[in-house]
């Protein structure tokens, strides 16, 4: 009886240790699902893989939701997530997904644009910060955003190199930039995860033509780029306008234009190689302050997520305002919210999710 | 008669002293500030992207004014004034290809052929504390002398800033020294818009309705 029973278990416990194996397994090599619950403007859900179909089934996959304005207009491209820890830009998309409506022409949001760097957290800024964040809804709900990684997760790609060259400058980089998405562009085809993924998003530009990207960032609250608007120097002119319009408003950013001899970055690359106007939005989060121990990532009254979120999405209204008076408006681009976007300020974020 | 004659020339020649006083004070009074005339050049000194909202600032006072990031010798042909924004950005002399010293002998060999051409200058530092530290400062304290009138967005001596503190590009005081000891007429704003009534007053425009 014994010696029957006992191949009998060993069996059962292989096989679920088998089980359990593979869910991991997949789990692992999947691309790592968000809680976002798409709202009444989200026309149609893409995903990164329908641009490289290399991409499919990994970590590097990631959803695109299409908003399409029942005007005709131009195309924009909106990615968070490109450094998974600068949540603001991760936060402001998710919001733009669940809430926002397009008027005029498409909008492309990509929430979680380096989604396998969503999948981990290793404090490379701030040990303290968290790896999920909560929001509380308005109905009480309480629901989970994850607070990941500036860059793709290790387990997800080779090893880095000790120099990270970019392959179309030269240019040389830390190894460990082999995984940082905004170092990658114009990207490869056949290239490691990260250049993939940078390969696909070129892709995606041109395919959908797209007229405006903006790359949702966040730096330091002390740092150089906090608060900053960067651009191509084909959109100092947008930029411009727009910097002057908010400063109306009482929002102060600093103007960049991408540099000549820095490569890789979405704004100097786009820019150079493609019809597209590219911008970059940096707020200021206390998570990448390494003199905070323990940041409050959410509430720290010096730059709120939902102030930081605010930025962000008044800083795309303004360029895409400003866009369609200097660029015309037959690629004009304008979304609207059921709220006013003021009242994010000093608000609760949670309550203006689904 | 003859008395009639002389009372109407009496009362001609008041009118015409009165006249002539009047014209006088109003030269005098268009005389300070200075007034300056269009086209308008806006250029960089430093690479930074003030030049671009200086540009903006320009179109918003309704002045008939030229962008070129890094201007060239031929650009200013025909040009009655020289808008120059003060502040050194890494990106942006990178982007023209540069460093910090190339573009300071840029910038003096434009200044000499602005003075050879009797252009005036504004300089305008309207990038607040983002624009002030060693290379910026070398630019500000290099050029800034050179100009007919400094236009600071920052805090002026004795008056509070009540802006974000990192707006302001005179906190230390440097522009109003500079215009002190060069007997320059120094403008303050508290924002980069407000450059625009000050651009007004020195161009002579006539407010935008509305």
């Amino acid at each position: 009886m014994t010696h029957r029973t006992q191949p009998t278990l060993l069996r059962v416990g292989a096989g679920m240790l088998l089980t359990v194996a593979a869910f991991f397994f997949v789990m692992a090599s999947a691309a790592t699902s968000h809680d976002i619950r798409p709202g009444i403007g989200v026309s149609e859900i893409r995903w990164l893989s329908d641009y490289l179909p290399a991409l499919e089934g990994t970590p590097g996959d990631t959803e695109i939701y299409v908003l399409r304005g029942e005007k005709p207009g131009g195309a924009f491209l909106l990615l968070g997530g490109t450094h998974a820890n600068e949540i603001a830009g991760v936060m402001a998309a998710t919001l733009f997904v669940e809430r926002g409506t397009v008027t005029q022409g498409t909008v492309y949001v990509i929430p979680h644009a380096n989604n396998s760097a969503a999948s981990y957290n290793s404090g490379v800024y701030n040990a303290g910060t968290p790896d999920w964040i909560e929001l509380t809804t308005r109905a009480g709900e309480v629901r989970q955003f994850r607070y990941g990684d500036r860059r793709t997760n290790p387990s997800d790609q080779e090893a880095d190199p000790e120099v990270f060259i970019h392959e179309q400058s030269g240019l040389e980089f830390d190894g460990g930039e082999a995984r940082n998405l905004n170092r990658n562009y114009p990207g490869k085809a056949d290239g490691t995860l990260t250049q993939q993924m940078c390969y696909a998003l070129f892709e995606l530009a041109e395919r959908e033509k797209i007229n405006v990207l903006i790359d949702m960032h966040e730096s330091s609250i002390t740092g150089r780029l906090a608060n900053t608007l960067v651009s191509h120097p084909r959109a100092v002119d947008i930029a411009a306008f727009s910097i002057l319009d908010l400063e109306i408003e009482g929002l102060a950013l600093k103007q960049e234009v991408s540099s000549g001899e820095f490569f890789g970055l979405s704004h100097k690359e786009f820019g150079d190689r493609t019809h597209v106007l590219p911008f970059l939005i940096e707020s200021a989060n206390p998570g990448q302050e390494k003199s905070i121990s323990n940041p409050d990532v959410v509430n720290d009254p010096r730059s709120p997520l939902s102030d930081r979120v605010y930025l962000q999405l008044r800083t795309i209204q303004a360029i895409l305002t400003n866009h369609a008076l200097l660029e015309g408006s037959s690629t004009a681009i304008a979304f609207e919210f059921p709220f006013g976007l003021g009242e994010l300020l000093g608000a609760d974020l949670g309550a203006f999710l689904r | 008669m003859n008395r009639r004659i002389a009372v109407w020339t009496a009362f001609i020649l008041l009118l015409g002293s009165l006249s002539l006083v009047t014209t006088a004070q109003e030269s005098e009074d268009a005389a300070s500030p200075l007034l300056f005339e269009q086209p308008v050049l806006v250029t960089s000194i430093g690479q930074s992207a003030g030049a671009a909202q200086a540009r903006v600032v320009a179109i918003r006072a309704g002045i008939e004014a030229t962008y070129s990031q890094r201007a060239t010798l031929e650009e200013l042909e025909g040009i009655k004034t020289l808008i120059i924004v003060l502040g050194a950005s890494s990106k942006g002399l990178g982007a023209a290809g540069v460093d910090i010293d190339g573009e300071i002998a840029w910038a003096n060999e434009l200044l000499a052929k602005v003075n050879e051409l009797g252009i005036l200058v504004i300089a305008m530092h309207i990038e607040g504390g983002a624009r002030r530290g060693p290379s910026s400062d070398l630019i500000n304290s290099t050029f800034a002398p050179l100009a007919a009138t400094i236009i600071v967005k920052g805090s002026q001596p004795d008056v509070e800033w009540t802006a974000d503190e990192s707006a302001d590009g005179n906190a230390d005081g440097l522009f109003t020294t500079i215009a002190t000891e060069n007997d320059i007429p120094i403008l303050y704003i508290d924002t980069t818009l407000g450059a625009v009534d000050v651009l007004i007053e020195l161009f002579g425009m006539t407010p935008a309705e509305g």
